[in-house]
């Protein structure tokens, strides 16, 4: 069955394949997000974005700050932004965190919080009739956070049990180890759970916990975003209020730069009664919306390893050595990893799978990818973000993430619109000038002491 | 909004198709989407797999996703998937299975062969099988063991609780049941379980009346046979709380899961003032619940603690309720997050050195006393006030798309409602703290429960002991919480670490043994 002849057109059809934005004199739509991205500053630096959207009274609130564990520069300090994104929970002078409660119960809202390398996100999605509450209350706890040394210590334990649930997963475990081979220098070397010894000594750092606030709970670390049935001006009016009177910080944290990786390095689990894994880990570029190298590794990541490639129906479905395989490319402020993973039936398959990985990407390298494979790919992408973005929490997901890595949400139209521009030419440079042994980590999963892949 | 049958929704060609089938049908048109979301819904599920083929529909509705059809190969649909963005799953549950497509309304006409050959020409080929298979295999031999130990946990009190019953295995079945499958089963079970005599169809987004009419005479197609679907089981209500402490290595917690059968489900307008009291003792990842509060926000000794009126699917994953499992057995649930164990407890406070066992124990004692408690003393005007208003708000996120939107409406049908959301709301609206009070005292009780707990083989024995027993378990914070927490929390320690918990059983079961015993 041909595939072909709607490839064409999909430069037409992606510009009416969403629903039909709302008219809003606020701003247009200026790319593939199909509603205007309103944006404005306060005078303090906390930006301020609106996307209007239909979405029958409901509203998604996020505040994203440009802080995560990739700001624990210090020693013994991992796992402290993390921690930290607890204990903004804790109340307030104004707002106990029993009215705190109480008052997020009243609006009915799904809210949350969750911190990664890059950032840690708080968010509330719920009655859009409610967003000055919403205001409100966030406002209180990002100016005014005040806990007790008894709720501190009292958090602490719960961060401890959120790392004694995931540390049940192999996953969790080579991930730890992952970072740690790959980063020697740079805070990325930790995961944002942090190590276990510093997550048992978290009780002991209140002190340390008030000069993070300080350092990092400030204006110009913050993006302010509403998604759904909200009028830009009354957003921006609400932050003014609201916000308005948050004073700018002064610190700057100093991330040690990694240095260039000269060779391959090897990471290991050994774990039995458990399917054997192999995880190759290159070295990447930090996120730039117009950088095309960025835009051609995600194309790769999507490209060489999904259910469509050559290579995964070889080594999946017709020769049978793979449980699964997949790849993941996340945008991250830093140079971070593009990783390949392979779950196997058997370990002896290992090396011989890394091996084939290999010549995936040395062909990459060598030979240019056809146009219509090109257009396949960038297709995909397309669609699958258009499909996704069918209520406000999604489109605020969407944006979060080319907020955190760029402080800019158009990046995310300036981003797909570098995608469009590829070339075969631009995967081969990329693919030639990251997918070297010198930049990669090997990590396993495996019965054996050690994992042996090469 | 549309939900109702084909038969008011359509012209006469469809009224004549309907008529002959009856295929139910739930529309949500929205012209306004870009896309189509198709569930395709079969009344049959993991109690329909025969004695000793444990996991037969999971594996046959994994395959429908796997393979290609009569005319197009697993390839080509493999292609167009990706090019398309075409999403789809198949999700099997105790009693329902459902297929789920979206698809952009541009590959609307050109994927729906697809949908179509799948479902009435599958090709199921011994390698397709053979690979998904060993994948399902995998998962109940030694992925649900060595993932996560709070999914574990949870699987096995449904093992516990509905022993030697249809609802006792994971819908993806137990390694003797999925290794005595064969291609010929699968291909058996498709023809006779997968009918037009219990499909249903729901169809949300920007889709025409031709097109429906189109699908519903496709589904015409399936098999004229109709299924023998078994009665589904209900747990028997255990005498005293029965304790099955499950035993690994290198557990750094203890992961805890309880339950006892209910016997009332969305069904029932009464669900509306138990959501309540449920909201108010434990909701879902919400810091409101009492159990929350007094477990994890005042003594810090674990992640989280939820309980449940109905079965809350990969709630480790979801915020927000997923739709598709729809069940006639129910039970009331108790979800206590992984707590410390003693080894670990020491190792990282000295001054802990002597203690008996970690805070399992305790932590039990504490949620029970919590729900005897809501029990003996029922809600206050004001928390039920702030309880219905929070739910009423709430609930109508479970519907922020329109695959949720779809899939509750159609979970609604299963329990003869329309719109279970909306009618939801309509009931809370009517509702008094004295209904939620009485439903409280008809469905809740804490003498007589199932509860599995999954740890480390060094705390098993202590902890059973422990359990047996019933000897006080007193809280062993480190010194450095212990000197700032409030005399007032001190104090209910030394009530709770004595509150009597009705054991009759305890048992030890090594984890390579659990999900064998029928």
């Amino acid at each position: 069955m041909s595939i072909k002849p709607w490839i064409l057109s999909l430069s037409l059809v992606i510009g009416v394949m969403a629903c039909q934005p709302p008219e809003d004199k606020s701003g247009e739509a200026k790319g593939i997000l199909p509603y205007p991205i309103v944006e404005k500053k306060l005078e303090n630096g906390a930006n301020v974005v609106t996307v209007p959207y239909p979405s029958d009274g409901i509203a998604a609130f996020y505040i994203i700050m440009r802080v995560g564990s990739m700001e624990e520069v210090e020693e013994g300090k991992t796992g402290f932004a993390h921690f930290f994104e607890h204990m903004m929970f804790r109340g307030t002078e104004n707002i106990s965190k029993e009215e705190y409660n109480e008052i997020l119960k009243s609006i009915g809202a799904a809210a949350n919080a969750n911190t990664w390398l890059d950032r840690t996100v708080y968010h509330m999605t719920g009655n859009a009739e409610m967003l000055e509450k919403m205001f409100e209350i966030e406002a209180d706890r990002f100016m005014n956070l005040q806990y007790s040394i008894e709720d501190f210590k009292a958090e602490a334990g719960a961060v401890k049990g959120e790392y004694t649930k995931n540390s049940a997963s192999p996953y969790s475990q080579i991930n730890e180890k992952i970072q740690e081979a790959a980063f020697t220098t740079h805070t990325y070397g930790h995961t944002t759970m942090g190590y276990w010894e510093d997550v048992v000594d978290m009780p002991n750092q209140y002190d340390y916990s008030q000069t993070f606030y300080d350092r990092f709970y400030r204006p110009e670390y913050a993006t302010i975003l509403v998604v759904g049935d909200a009028d830009p001006d009354q957003v921006y009016n609400l932050a003014q209020k609201y916000f308005g009177k948050w004073e700018r910080g002064s610190y700057k944290p100093e991330i040690p730069t990694e240095p260039e990786q000269t060779e391959t390095r090897f990471a290991h689990v050994q774990r039995a009664n458990f399917p054997p894994y192999l995880r190759l880990a290159y070295k990447t570029p930090g996120f730039d919306a117009a950088n095309k190298d960025v835009a051609a590794l995600n194309v790769i990541s999507s490209l060489a390893f999904s259910k469509k490639a050559p290579l995964y129906k070889k080594l999946v479905e017709q020769e049978q050595k793979l449980r699964s395989l997949g790849s993941s490319y996340f945008f991250t402020r830093d140079p971070y990893l593009f990783s390949i993973q392979a779950s196997f039936k058997s370990e002896e398959d290992m090396q011989y799978v890394k091996d084939e990985l290999e010549k995936e990407l040395n062909k990459l390298k060598e030979e240019p990818v056809s146009e219509e494979e090109l257009e396949e790919v960038k297709s995909h992408l397309k669609y699958d973000f258009a499909m996704e973005i069918d209520n406000p929490t999604e489109i605020a997901e969407q944006l979060t993430y080319f907020i955190w890595v760029s402080g800019d949400p158009n990046a995310l139209n300036t981003y797909y619109d570098t995608m469009e521009s590829l070339t075969p030419a631009d995967i081969q440079a990329a693919a030639q000038k990251y997918f070297t042994a010198d930049k990669l980590t090997i990590a396993t999963i495996s019965p054996s002491e050690e994992g042996g892949v090469q | 909004m549309m939900t109702k049958n084909l038969l008011t929704t359509v012209g006469m060609v469809a009224l004549m198709i309907t008529q002959a089938l009856a295929i139910n049908v739930t529309e949500l048109q929205k012209p306004e989407l870009n896309k189509v979301v198709i569930k395709i819904r079969f009344e049959n599920g993991s109690i329909s797999d025969p004695k000793g083929k444990e996991g037969l529909t999971y594996l046959t509705s994994e395959l429908i996703n796997e393979i290609g059809t009569q005319n197009i190969s697993k390839s080509e649909i493999d292609d167009m998937v990706y090019t398309m963005a075409i999403e789809r799953n198949s999700f099997t549950d105790k009693e329902i299975t459902t297929f789920t497509y979206q698809v952009h309304v541009d590959f609307l006409d050109q994927f729906y062969p697809v949908i179509r050959g799948l479902l009435l020409e599958p090709n199921f080929t011994t390698e397709d099988f053979e690979r998904v298979k060993s994948n399902q295999l995998n998962y109940v031999d030694q992925l649900i063991r060595a993932s996560s130990d709070e999914e574990y946990s949870k699987m096995a009190l449904e093992d516990l609780l509905f022993r030697g019953t249809n609802y006792q295995h994971m819908t993806a079945g137990n390694t003797e049941g999925v290794s005595a499958i064969t291609l010929e089963d699968v291909k058996e079970h498709f023809k006779n379980y997968f009918t037009r005599n219990n499909v249903s169809l729901g169809i949300a987004g920007n889709y025409s009346p031709d097109f429906l009419n189109k699908v519903v005479a496709d589904l015409e197609q399936l098999p004229d046979v109709t299924p023998e679907i078994p009665e589904p089981a209900t747990a028997d209500m255990p005498d005293g709380i029965e304790v099955e402490i499950v035993s690994k290595e290198n557990a750094l917690g203890s992961a805890i899961y309880g339950g006892y059968p209910l016997d009332i489900t969305r069904a029932s307008d009464e669900f509306a003032a138990l959501m309540v009291a449920n909201s108010y003792i434990g909701e879902h990842r919400k810091s409101y619940g009492q159990l929350y509060q007094k477990i994890r926000e005042q003594r810090s000794m674990n992640y989280g603690d939820y309980t449940y009126i109905e079965w809350y699917e990969k709630g480790g994953w979801f915020q927000l309720p997923l739709t598709g499992t729809p069940r006639h057995s129910n039970y009331f649930s108790l979800w206590i997050r992984p707590v410390q164990i003693k080894d670990q407890l020491v190792d990282q406070y000295p001054e802990l050195e002597g203690i008996n066992v970690g805070h399992a124990h305790f932590a039990l004692r504490m949620a029970l006393s919590q729900i005897d408690k809501l029990i003996q003393n029922g809600m206050s005007q004001e928390d039920f006030e702030v309880t219905r208003q929070f739910l009423r708000s709430y609930i109508k996120l479970y519907v922020q798309t329109p695959a949720k939107e779809l899939g509750f409406l159609m979970d609604s049908k299963f329990y003869g409602r329309e719109n279970y959301i909306r009618e939801m709301d309509a009931l809370l609206a009517q509702l008094t703290v004295d209904d939620v009070n009485a439903a409280i005292k008809k469905y809740l009780q804490v003498n007589n429960m199932y509860i599995t707990i999954i740890t480390d083989d060094s705390e098993a024995e202590p902890l059973a002991e422990s359990l047996k027993s019933n000897m006080p378990s007193p809280m062993s914070y480190s010194n450095a919480l212990k000197e700032i927490l409030s005399p007032e929390i001190l104090a209910e320690d030394e009530k709770v670490k004595e509150y009597q918990l009705n054991i009759s059983e305890v048992t030890v079961v090594p984890d390579e043994e659990t999900f064998e015993l029928q």
